[in-house]
């Protein structure tokens, strides 16, 4: 069992250590940064410039502490965003782009079903969402005290701990359409349109007669502010996650076994 | 029990049906040569036996498993090798990684021997690889784990002339340790060096099952030859050398075409289905620049030998070659079709 994940998952060992190395960059340069802003103006009155639609779809609650700037800059922007757009991107790959360029036959040929083929390959995605993980927050709790800032490690780790649901979710996304669509190219368009758009839905229809539209996205249900500000953790959001990932893998398996690969 | 059995097989894809209602069994410890022009629809047939596309009609067993229940063929497939006609690989990976992988799947019993046979370069990237080497490694992947069937989507197309030999020596062999063997290809004379039987398909359709010895022994060369000085006409005229035919000639120099054109050529090519001895007495004595004799692409094999009524009528009105016979599409007679054909 998991021969496949571990070779999928060895495969894109290199490219994740790359990515999280970058995103630890971002995050020092986003701790490094913070002192100018808090000095050097008023930040509750520069948000009040902003309209509200801006700060509606960043979540932004404050940008005065550090917990603020960072659940905005780095957690809302990097991981929401950024993290769960590539994931989506990246996932639309692991089956399109071996039918399209005929991978799959030699993969099928194999005594492996195909529903553990969709199951493995996901499997292997956790290589990247748990190494993005591990070297970020360790920079950011290292680097609060060196601009005399404080963060709770407690706080830090859940923020981490609870976006790993949150990316598992958004490469379910990618996964279904990578199942659905034998051109790599394809699915990996429609994922990361996708994605964006629950983004905006939920984001912008927040507060809205429509609020409840937005249930259907993934970013509902991971929050960094509530987290980093309030030390408030939603079990039971990150369940809503979980539960939304393996359906996602579900769908995608059973569309997977049942059609043609050509 | 049959290895293979297709039972009304059809894959209909709405604007073209790639395989029609195909029926034919392969018998344990054969040699099975598959054979049909590109596009006749013997990839679908393979990959529908593979389970890699499911058929709109009819069923086949593989090893005894039904290919449309995807459990039930998984229990075959650890005795099943196959290889694509264009095999891919990751490019990333090593071809050492790709062979890890699939011997941790299904297990690795000869790599090591086949490896001393096609010697796929392992430690370089694939992406490196030219299109024989990744056809190497296809075939060490195919046969690695001993299986007791192996499906091969024209095997043997991108390796060089050294490689294929070595392939048809070592398919002869694995049929001796009790291998049966399911291979397509659009190249006559290989299928007929290699199988014991043959299945021809064309146009989504079965045209005949026979067995090989019964196939016409002679699949037709196309040669082309090139003379310093020119040649008389009836030289290669088929009323004069048994086989010949298309005869196309023309003379290269302008200044002697006024007195010879008709009757001399410094350049022809036409198609022999004659004794290649004959062919070479013949050519016995001619000063040559150049000559080539190449297997004859099977569509026009088909053409001249396996054509039938609709395709005289609908397609090549003017093909007569088959003649009254051209509907016939029983091979195995030795009596030949086409005019002048002589055994070889």
């Amino acid at each position: 069992m998991l021969e496949l994940a571990r070779y999928d998952g060895r495969r894109r060992f290199k490219g994740s250590v790359y990515l999280s190395i970058g995103l630890a960059l971002l995050a020092a340069l986003i701790v490094w940064i913070f002192p100018s802003f808090r000095d050097a103006m008023d930040m509750d009155e520069l948000l009040a410039a902003y309209p509200e639609p801006v700060l509606q779809v960043m979540g932004i609650r404050t940008m005065a502490t550090l917990e603020g700037f960072l659940a905005v800059e780095l957690y809302v922007f990097g991981w929401i965003i950024l993290l769960g757009l590539y994931l989506a991107y990246s996932t639309a790959g692991v089956i399109a782009d071996d039918v399209d360029r005929g991978r799959m036959d030699v993969l099928l040929s194999l005594p492996i079903s195909r529903a553990r083929v969709v199951g493995e390959k996901f499997v292997a995605m956790a290589v990247p969402i748990v190494l993005v993980n591990i070297l970020t927050p360790i920079v950011v709790y290292v680097g609060a005290p060196l601009i005399d800032e404080s963060i709770s490690g407690t706080d830090l780790l859940a923020v981490h701990l609870f976006s790993i649901p949150y990316l598992f979710a958004c490469a379910g996304i990618g996964l279904l359409a990578s199942v659905i669509f034998n051109r790599a190219s394809i699915a990996q368009r429609v994922a990361l349109g996708v994605t964006f758009a629950l983004f905006l839905v939920e984001s912008l229809l927040d507060g809205t007669d429509y609020e409840a539209i937005g249930a259907v996205a993934p970013m509902r249900y991971f929050d960094p502010n509530e987290i980093l500000l309030e030390s408030t953790y939603d079990v039971g959001d990150a369940a809503v996650l979980v539960g939304m990932t393996l359906l996602l893998l579900l769908a995608s398996q059973l569309w997977f076994r049942r059609c043609d690969i050509s | 029990m049959d290895v293979i059995e297709l039972a009304g097989l059809t894959k209909d894809y709405g604007e073209v049906v790639a395989n029609d209602d195909v029926t034919f069994s392969v018998e344990r410890g054969e040699i099975f040569g598959y054979l049909g022009p590109n596009g006749a629809g013997k990839t679908t047939t393979i990959r529908a036996l593979l389970g890699l596309i499911s058929p709109t009609d009819g069923t086949a067993r593989v090893l005894g498993h039904d290919i449309t229940d995807e459990s039930d063929l998984l229990e075959g497939k650890r005795d099943i090798g196959y290889l694509p006609d264009s095999p891919s690989f990751d490019e990333g990976a090593t071809g050492r990684d790709v062979l890890e992988l699939h011997a941790r799947i299904k297990g690795d019993e000869r790599s090591e021997e086949l490896l001393e046979l096609f010697d796929p370069p392992l430690d370089r990237e694939v992406r490196e690889y030219s299109h024989g080497n990744v056809r190497k490694l296809g075939l060490v992947l195919t046969f690695m784990h001993d299986p007791e069937l192996v499906i091969l989507d024209e095997p043997t197309s991108g390796l060089d002339p050294l490689m294929q030999q070595r392939f048809a020596e070592f398919l002869r062999a694995e049929r001796k340790r009790g291998v049966t063997a399911f291979f397509s290809s659009h190249v006559l004379g290989e299928v007929r060096r290699l199988c014991d039987r043959v299945a021809i398909i064309r146009e989504g359709q079965l045209v005949t099952v026979k067995p090989v010895e019964s196939l016409l022994d002679r699949s037709g060369k196309v040669v082309r030859l090139r003379t310093a000085e020119p040649v008389p006409f009836d030289r290669f005229d088929p009323s004069s050398l048994a086989g010949v035919h298309d005869l196309e000639t023309s003379l290269d120099r302008e200044e002697r075409a006024g007195d010879d054109s008709n009757t001399a050529f410094t350049e022809c090519t036409f198609t022999f289905t004659g004794d290649v001895n004959a062919l070479v007495d013949r050519l016995d004595g001619i000063g040559l620049l150049d000559l080539s004799i190449e297997e004859a692409p099977l569509e026009d094999i088909f053409m001249r030998f396996y054509g039938t009524e609709d395709d005289v009528g609908a397609g090549r009105p003017s093909d007569n070659i088959s003649g009254s016979e051209a509907g016939d599409k029983q091979v195995g007679d030795t009596a030949q079709p086409s005019g002048g054909g002589d055994d070889a």
